[in-house]
């Protein structure tokens, strides 16, 4: 039995690879190109706008970077359009590499928009306003859906591993300015120095206050419990996701309004 | 075979380098098309270093007025004419050559040629969805917002918002016409164009919406305001740009088929190559 299953295998192989190697007149890798390059545009913009405007303050400034929302908001916002691109290539490809692609578009832009509109049109200094990456919890959570081949499990695990690998690998970036520093007689972070020198003079906090409400009874673990709930809400976003790759992507091809 | 043969007149017989699927032939849109689209944001962008912080920050003054608003006028004005005169050429041609069957290799580098399109729209909507929203959070958070048309406002919201609308229609118009296997009227109205389209109306709809919220709550930007969601809501709705590559790829499997249906055409390098 298992040499008529290696056969029924190798000849699987063989037929994939006559598909693969297949030679046509007018379908060439230069079609691939073009998809992959044109949808790296849309697919950054589309994750870009999404953080903006779900988690936007959150992620423009150092001082905002608090560890009551910033955990919860940010991967919530960063899953979604991950979520759908993860679904999009699996589907078409079978590539596990929807959130890395994601994450990538998505820097690319978001660095262009950080450096020539925020650093070089306002004029913040890009140690302020540095913008998250989703590149590292994007290739863990890829690498679950390559695993476990379930977009289930890829909600519950890979969204939470999602959550918390976007923490820790953001967490590089921010702990140098969570350093205590003296300020005029008071101790302060290093990010609450620098929201305090470079003036924001349209939003309402001047001074963002992070820590209030009763989370302050959380003591030092406050972060813990924020990024708890965050893996919770990511798994929310990724099927938010995978409505917009199943529903609005993919469930449309072919399909027309006969009557409108 | 005779009305195969009518086809020559209406496209450009391919020269070298020029064919369906060369990167300078069929493909030159998916080039051209972004470039140009980036070329016009790089300059405003670039005009806007000088006038911003000098000009643009008093909306009451007169240099504002010689400046910025006319080029908010100059924007409406040109984007309406170039909108208006493509779509209609695009409909005026379209149903000139919709009814005449081409061979394989116009349709071909017409799909090539409705990828560029494809691709165009993609950068725009980058442009109008990233570009520019970075620099509106930018502005609004640090120096001002005393008026719908801020130095930020005037190329997003009313030039790269209202093209998108001039490019997502466009392109279904020439889907229509020029591809009408895929997208001809007898087929209905496809589902995909009604999102990417949809998208594109709503995003612009969504900024009077915009304006009046900042105008009735808060005049300082917060961009986490539930106001500001269906930009991303609505924004979601362009994810019907994947069905578009995946009609037209199909269309492109089904001609190669055709192809080889019809005598062997397909399967050697050497006809790769050509």
């Amino acid at each position: 039995m298992a040499d008529t299953g290696t056969l029924e295998q190798d000849q699987q192989l063989q037929q994939l690879r006559a598909l693969v190697n297949k030679q046509y007149k007018y379908i060439d890798r230069k079609w691939d190109a073009v998809f992959w390059i044109s949808a790296a545009f849309i697919v950054g913009a589309a994750a870009n706008i999404t953080l903006l405007l779900f988690a936007g303050d959150w992620d423009f400034w150092t001082d905002w970077k608090d560890r009551v929302w910033w955990p919860i908001l940010t991967p919530f916002a960063l899953v979604i359009i991950g979520s759908a691109l993860q679904y999009i290539q699996w589907l078409a490809w079978r590539f596990p590499t929807g959130m890395t692609y994601t994450g990538i578009c998505m820097w690319f832009l978001s660095t262009i928009g950080r450096w020539l509109q925020w650093g070089n049109f306002v004029w913040y200094p890009l140690n302020f306003v540095w913008g998250t990456t989703m590149v590292p919890a994007g290739i863990f959570a890829d690498w679950v859906l390559m695993k476990s081949k379930s977009f289930i499990i890829t909600s519950v695990l890979g969204s939470a591993v999602f959550a918390f690998a976007w923490w820790v690998s953001n967490y590089v970036m921010i702990a140098p300015y969570l350093q205590p520093a003296q300020w005029m007689d008071r101790v302060l972070t290093v990010s609450d120095i620098q929201g305090i020198a470079y003036i924001r003079s349209q939003t309402p906090e001047y001074l963002r206050i992070v820590e209030h409400g009763t989370l302050r009874s959380f003591l030092g673990e406050t972060q813990y419990v924020s990024i708890v709930f965050g893996m919770t809400v990511t798994i929310a976003g990724y099927w938010i996701g995978q409505f917009i790759g199943r529903m609005l992507a993919i469930w449309p091809i072919g399909r027309f309004m006969k009557k409108w | 075979m005779a009305q195969v043969a009518e086809a020559p007149t209406l496209e450009v017989e391919a020269k070298a380098k020029r064919g369906p699927i060369d990167w300078w032939g069929g493909h030159r849109l998916t080039f051209v098309g972004p470039l140009a689209f980036i070329g016009i944001a790089a300059a405003l962008r670039i005009w806007m270093q000088g006038n911003a912080w000098t000009i643009g920050i008093e909306a009451a003054g007169d240099s504002f007025n010689r400046t910025y608003r006319a080029l908010f006028y100059g924007e409406i004005i040109a984007a309406t004419v170039a909108t208006l005169w493509w779509w209609t050429y695009l409909v005026r041609k379209g149903r000139e050559i919709v009814d005449v069957p081409v061979p394989h290799e116009v349709e071909v580098r017409r799909i090539a040629k409705f990828w560029g399109l494809i691709s165009t729209t993609s950068v725009e909507l980058t442009i109008m969805a990233s570009f520019w929203p970075n620099m509106d959070g930018a502005w609004h958070q640090t120096a001002v917002r005393d008026t719908a048309l801020t130095p930020a406002h005037i190329p997003m919201f009313f030039l790269f918002f209202p093209m998108g609308i001039t490019l997502t229609v466009g392109t279904y118009l020439y889907g229509r016409y020029w591809l009408p296997k895929v997208y001809g009227a007898e087929n209905g109205f496809p589902w995909s164009f009604f999102l990417l389209i949809s998208a594109s109306v709503t995003e612009m709809m969504q900024v009077a919406m915009n304006e009046w919220g900042h105008s009735l709550w808060i005049t300082e930007e917060i961009f986490a305001v539930p106001f500001h969601w269906p930009f991303v809501l609505y924004g979601w709705l362009a994810a019907g740009i994947f069905a578009l590559w995946a009609e037209t790829i199909i269309r492109l499997l089904a001609i190669e088929g055709e192809m080889e249906a019809q005598g062997g055409t397909v399967g050697t390098e050497a006809a790769v190559a050509s």
